[in-house]
């Protein structure tokens, strides 16, 4: 075998190792979920696995816990404090990118140090507010602080975005008697949509999974979103019944899988344009 | 005077927005921390600079920073380390890497919480798989969750697993866009797989490089979800971070101005961070 042939091969090892490395945790959770409470307990675990069982773990989880509850509540704060995320972000993009004004860069970067001032500094004001607001378990009371956590991120890469659409284009369409807001909405916004995604993208990986701000605004499992829920597994319970909660893990892991695969490219994209969390 | 008009019509809902909910909050929080809150009877004292007295002169949070600075540097330098040697390694184009790529991918955008929770059942020291695996091939029991000593280091083990893939993106889309050209000079002027990688490739690549640390220390620095999910910040505190404790003294033991000190330690020192890291960002492209 010439040396090549062994790198070859080395390499292919390494792959494979790094995909396991990289898996390895799913597939052990996915196994444990499938286990009575008891047989969770046998090292290593046995691959013999009963319909019954899991059947019966995954219908206490969804049925008896209340998961579709939890989705449900996931995907309508996820779903508004994104659209509104973008509504407010994506003009502010447009102006920082296109509008020359008194230390526009100064104020793009104000905004954008936002995305990094540690949630604990602002989550007790903000649950005081949510509180006096009368909105403690409510959607809203999750809504409006998420917005203003994912905004800076969504201005940021839409900046980006804009950025990279050649200003003759929006100049022409001003020429053409457009106003600054129909040039927006008619001709950039069209040709902005991969940033738009991106933005969206980002947004809701960020919304679906905070949960320090969230933890005390809702405290009924009515309005609890997923890792709320998942976070009052941990804790509440002891002993933990672990298949139970394994179950829960993997739930939790299909929602962002599934989404993962239509957005990837837009992952990729996002992060290397600074964007992550 | 029609282009301020324009300003305020674009920017003015989302400036607004933001000083509702992050900049009332942030300068809530700095008055609070030169206050005492009595849960009792719900009212607040103006202390001055008392918590921040009672801060710097408790050992408790001095071990915090230390926690926190040892998953902020030694995790993130692992990350980078790691995460570029992964960047390389699928430089070379195997067939099959598009898969494990997108597998590779996957663990940073799971929740934290729940990444704590899998990682809690696969460092179990009964029946989790990781000591299995470890007794297989010759080692003892690792206490990996209960031992103090060693509680912080499977942190950074787990927060590696999850944000390696991080530095690994942004290094890896920074390699695919250098030009090729220019190491198949090196190739052909004879240099060594590790010259070209010791003079050229690294040397390209480090802004990413210092990008991808810059980004991930900062919020390795505000850890929390983790540290909730994995250890709740045990035992014996060796796994509290800034975050945790600002978060326990606040929600729990309700010292809301004391929690406010710490979290302004905090925002102080990400500033610092962000500071550094815009020079590294380019944020508006007439800025370069």
């Amino acid at each position: 075998m010439s040396a090549h042939t062994v790198g070859r091969i080395v390499s292919y090892v390494v792959l494979v190792l790094i995909g396991l490395v990289a898996l390895a945790p799913f597939v052990f959770l996915l196994i444990i979920s499938f286990k009575s409470r008891i047989d969770v307990l046998e090292v290593p675990p046995s691959l013999h696995f009963s319909t019954a069982q899991i059947r019966e773990n995954y219908s206490q989880v969804i049925n008896d816990k209340g998961f579709l509850t939890f989705i449900k509540n996931s995907v309508i704060v996820t779903g508004v404090a994104t659209l509104i995320a973008l509504g407010l972000g994506i003009p502010a993009g447009y102006a920082f990118s296109r509008l020359k004004f008194r230390a526009s860069g100064h104020w793009a970067s104000t905004i954008l140090s936002f995305r990094f001032m540690p949630p604990v500094a602002v989550a007790i004001p903000i649950y005081l507010m949510i509180r006096d607001l009368g909105l403690v378990n409510s959607y809203l009371g999750l809504i409006l602080p998420y917005v203003a956590f994912s905004l800076p991120l969504v201005v940021w890469i839409m900046i980006g975005f804009f950025d990279e659409i050649p200003r003759e284009i929006d100049d022409a369409a001003l020429v053409d008697g457009c106003s600054r807001a129909s040039a927006l909405f008619r001709v950039l916004l069209p040709l902005a949509r991969p940033g738009m995604m991106v933005a969206a993208t980002f947004g809701v990986i960020f919304i679906w999974n905070e949960f320090l701000v969230g933890l005390y605004i809702v405290n009924s499992s009515s309005r609890e979103t997923i890792p709320i829920a998942a976070s009052a597994l941990l804790t509440v319970e002891s002993p933990i019944d672990w298949n139970l909660a394994a179950a829960t893990g993997i739930l939790t892991v299909i929602p962002v899988l599934l989404f993962s695969l239509f957005v990837q490219r837009y992952i990729v994209r996002g992060i290397t344009a600074g964007a992550v969390r | 005077m029609q282009r301020r008009g324009e300003v305020l019509l674009l920017l003015g809902p989302c400036v607004l927005y933001l000083v509702a909910f992050s900049v009332y909050p942030l300068v809530t929080s700095l008055f609070r921390s030169f206050e005492d809150y009595n849960s009792q009877q719900n009212t607040w004292r103006w202390i001055g600079l008392g918590n921040y007295r009672q801060l710097f002169s408790d050992t408790e949070f001095w071990h915090t920073v230390e926690h926190t600075a040892f998953l902020t540097f030694g995790g993130v330098a692992l990350q980078v380390v790691l995460g570029t040697a992964l960047a390389l390694f699928f430089n070379q184009r195997l067939r099959g890497a598009t898969l494990v790529r997108g597998l590779v991918i996957l663990p940073m955008l799971l929740t934290p919480v729940v990444v704590g929770l899998m990682w809690r059942a696969l460092l179990n020291p009964d029946w989790g798989m990781l000591n299995w695996l470890a007794t297989q091939v010759g080692f003892h029991n690792v206490q990996w969750l209960t031992d103090p000593s060693m509680a912080l280091r499977t942190l950074i083990l787990v927060d590696t697993w999850q944000w390696t893939p991080f530095v690994f993106v942004v290094v890896f889309a920074r390699l695919q866009a250098l030009p090729v050209d220019v190491f198949e000079a090196g190739e052909v002027d004879g240099a060594t797989w590790f010259k070209r990688l010791r003079y050229l490739t690294l040397p390209l690549l480090m802004p990413a490089i210092a990008f991808a640390a810059i980004f991930r220390g900062i919020d390795a620095f505000r850890t929390f979800d983790l540290v909730y999910g994995l250890t709740n910040g045990g035992p014996v505190r060796s796994t509290s971070t800034l975050s945790f404790q600002a978060f326990q003294n606040g929600f729990q033991y309700f010292h809301y101005g004391y929690a406010s000190a710490i979290a302004y330690v905090m925002v102080i020192v990400a500033i610092v961070g962000v500071t550094v890291m815009l020079r590294f960002v380019r944020v508006r492209r007439e800025d370069i």
